[in-house]
């Protein structure tokens, strides 16, 4: 609801990826990661607005900050940047943020520091070589502190995933590379919490994936919307605050 | 300084990266495949535990180094120049030089020094890690520049690019020779003189050399030495450049955006009217062949700075032949 609040003051904005992801961003935010302890890595950083509302709901951000997303000047910009002010990585360019989260549990290893680190990962970003390089990596050092969410909600900015190319069949490719593999549905919470649970060490990292839909499960948003980057109006919003108040009630 | 012909010694850098890495314990050594031929297996021998093997992956390879340097480390990435530029520049800008980390990227095989072919020529590094922010360039000229510079770069704080020529490195420079991050350094004249040669590693003996072919024949020639390509040290440069009729750029590197690009806009915006004449790679790729051959075919040794002040000058002699730089052969293979 806190992103949806968000979008409607510009009009526009990630909401897309903040309704598919709102459950994951919970259960990560609301324990299954000791947030100052644990690393966190944002690798898509158009999801920075789930960032946003899951820290103002823990107390890691004033609620009333939020108001200034995406505005000229603050630093909760529409995409996750350097000014982010939460998380240990938040990156912008797709890709990147598995290699860094391996730079961060190769760290902890070596100073044999006792902290996981955790990264968020879109199912749009396997397209990038590079996550696979990190994948392959991670899984020869048994980087077991190491543990990726997968939003995957088959959605990029051309359309539906499969629309563009194919990254399945996932989770047997994850687990060819050597990882603990969870597949879950990415909106319900009581599995999201199991899946973070289980599967963990054992010399092997763990991804979850996540299998969500780009606009949650609304029914209050158009099918014909671009889910990558919504434009909605105050009749819309309200819409979606209906229907969220409801669902949460 | 030394004359020619000039010693060599044998992998500095990576004799330096040990003794530095002794003294500070955050330095993490990553390589990708390259162990030997970037002279970390001395590192990979006596400290293993930080020496880490990413493979053929350089993308990952920056932004695990970014991940690492986030978490206290000093990460020294090391490949050839082509991989760790090229290849992976969207990593650099953004898992190093925008959060501005301590990821010194060691690039090796400079120029035209790799017999290897375009793929393995780093011709336009420079010019890349220039126009990145945050960035400091640094190509040292000799053993003992490369020696200070790997403890220079661990100390400083911030990304560096590091270029290096491996494998026998000439000594040209004596002992007490101070690097400096920050500083050109004049290491011929510095007066009034016919001509100034700015000129940057593997250029160095070139221009010390072609300096001398010069005054022998009545020339009288500046030569400044720039390890330090960004930030680029306009002051020293300019205020030498003042006082000759003509100046000389000398770069193992194409002639856009490096070495002779940087004195062309520190020329233009300290009003220095003398022209210019970038020695360098004519923006075009080369080919394979012996270090002696392509420097000579792609107009980059002695000959071709001192074709290049006869020209500039319009001196109204016979061009002077310049004498071939000799080093002392060894048997360190260079592929």
């Amino acid at each position: 609801m806190r992103s949806t609040d968000m979008v409607a003051i510009q009009g526009f904005g990630y909401l897309g990826q903040a309704l598919s992801s709102a459950e994951i961003f919970a259960v990560l935010f609301g324990g299954a990661m000791r947030y100052g302890i644990d690393r966190f890595v944002l690798s898509p950083g158009h999801y920075v607005i789930s960032l946003y509302a899951a820290a103002a709901e823990t107390g890691l951000l004033d609620p009333a900050e939020l108001e200034s997303y995406g505005h000229d000047g603050s630093v909760l910009e529409a995409i996750g940047s350097e000014r982010t002010p939460l998380g240990d990585l938040v990156c912008g360019s797709l890709g990147q943020g598995l290699s860094g989260a391996v730079g961060f549990a190769l760290a902890a290893q070596l100073a044999g520091e006792d902290r996981d680190t955790f990264a968020f990962l879109s199912d749009g970003e396997m397209q990038e070589g590079q996550v696979w390089e990190a994948a392959m990596f991670a899984g020869y050092r048994r980087l077991d502190r190491l543990i990726v969410v997968i939003d995957a909600n088959n959605s990029q900015v051309d359309g539906p995933v499969t629309s563009v190319t194919t990254i399945e069949p996932l989770a047997e490719k994850w687990r060819s590379f050597g990882w603990h593999v969870s597949e879950v549905d990415g909106h319900d919470v009581e599995a999201l919490w199991q899946a973070f649970a289980a599967g963990r060490g054992g010399g092997a990292p763990l991804v979850v994936i996540a299998r969500t839909e780009i606009l949650g499960r609304l029914n209050a948003i158009p099918p014909t919307v671009d889910g990558h980057f919504i434009k909605i109006d105050s009749e819309l919003k309200a819409a979606i605050l209906k229907e969220l108040g409801a669902a949460l009630a | 300084m030394r004359e020619p012909p000039y010693q060599t010694v044998l992998k500095p850098y990576g004799a330096a990266l040990v003794d530095v890495a002794r003294q500070r314990p955050e330095i993490i050594c990553l390589g990708a495949d390259l162990t030997r031929q970037t002279e970390t297996d001395l590192f990979r021998d006596t400290i293993p535990d930080r020496f880490i093997n990413i493979g053929m992956a350089e993308a990952n390879m920056l932004s695990i180094a970014g991940g690492l340097a986030r978490a206290g480390h000093t990460v020294f990435v090391n490949t050839f120049g082509v991989f760790s530029t090229r290849r992976c520049f969207d990593q650099i800008a953004m898992s190093v030089a925008y959060p501005n980390l301590n990821v010194k990227i060691v690039g090796f095989m400079p120029g035209l020094s790799s017999p290897g072919g375009p793929s393995h020529q780093a011709i336009e590094d420079v010019a890349l890690m220039r126009a990145l922010p945050n960035v400091t360039v640094v190509e040292p000229a000799d053993a003992i520049e490369t020696t200070q510079v790997v403890a220079a770069t661990a100390q400083h704080p911030g990304p560096v690019y590091l270029r290096l020529k491996r494998g026998e490195i000439p000594l040209i420079f004596d002992d007490d020779h101070r690097l400096d991050l920050g500083k050109a350094q004049i290491l011929v004249g510095g007066g009034t003189a016919d001509v100034c040669i700015v000129a940057s590693g593997m250029m160095i003996p070139a221009a010390l050399a072609a300096a001398r072919t010069l005054a022998e024949h009545g020339v009288l020639a500046t030569v400044v030495n720039v390890p330090v390509i960004k930030p680029f040290d306009a002051a020293t440069v300019t205020a030498a450049a003042r006082h000759c009729r003509l100046v000389i750029s000398a770069e193992n590197h194409t002639v856009v955006g490096g070495l002779g690009s940087a004195v062309a806009e520190a020329m233009a915006e300290a009003g220095v009217a003398a022209p210019l004449r970038r020695i360098g790679i004519a923006d075009t790729f080369a080919e394979a062949g012996s270090r002696e051959y392509l420097f000579a075919k792609y107009g980059l040794n002695t000959q071709s700075i001192v074709d290049a002040v006869w020209r500039g000058l319009a001196i109204n002699r016979p061009v002077p032949a310049a004498p071939i730089i000799e080093t002392s052969p060894g048997a360190y293979a260079p592929v």
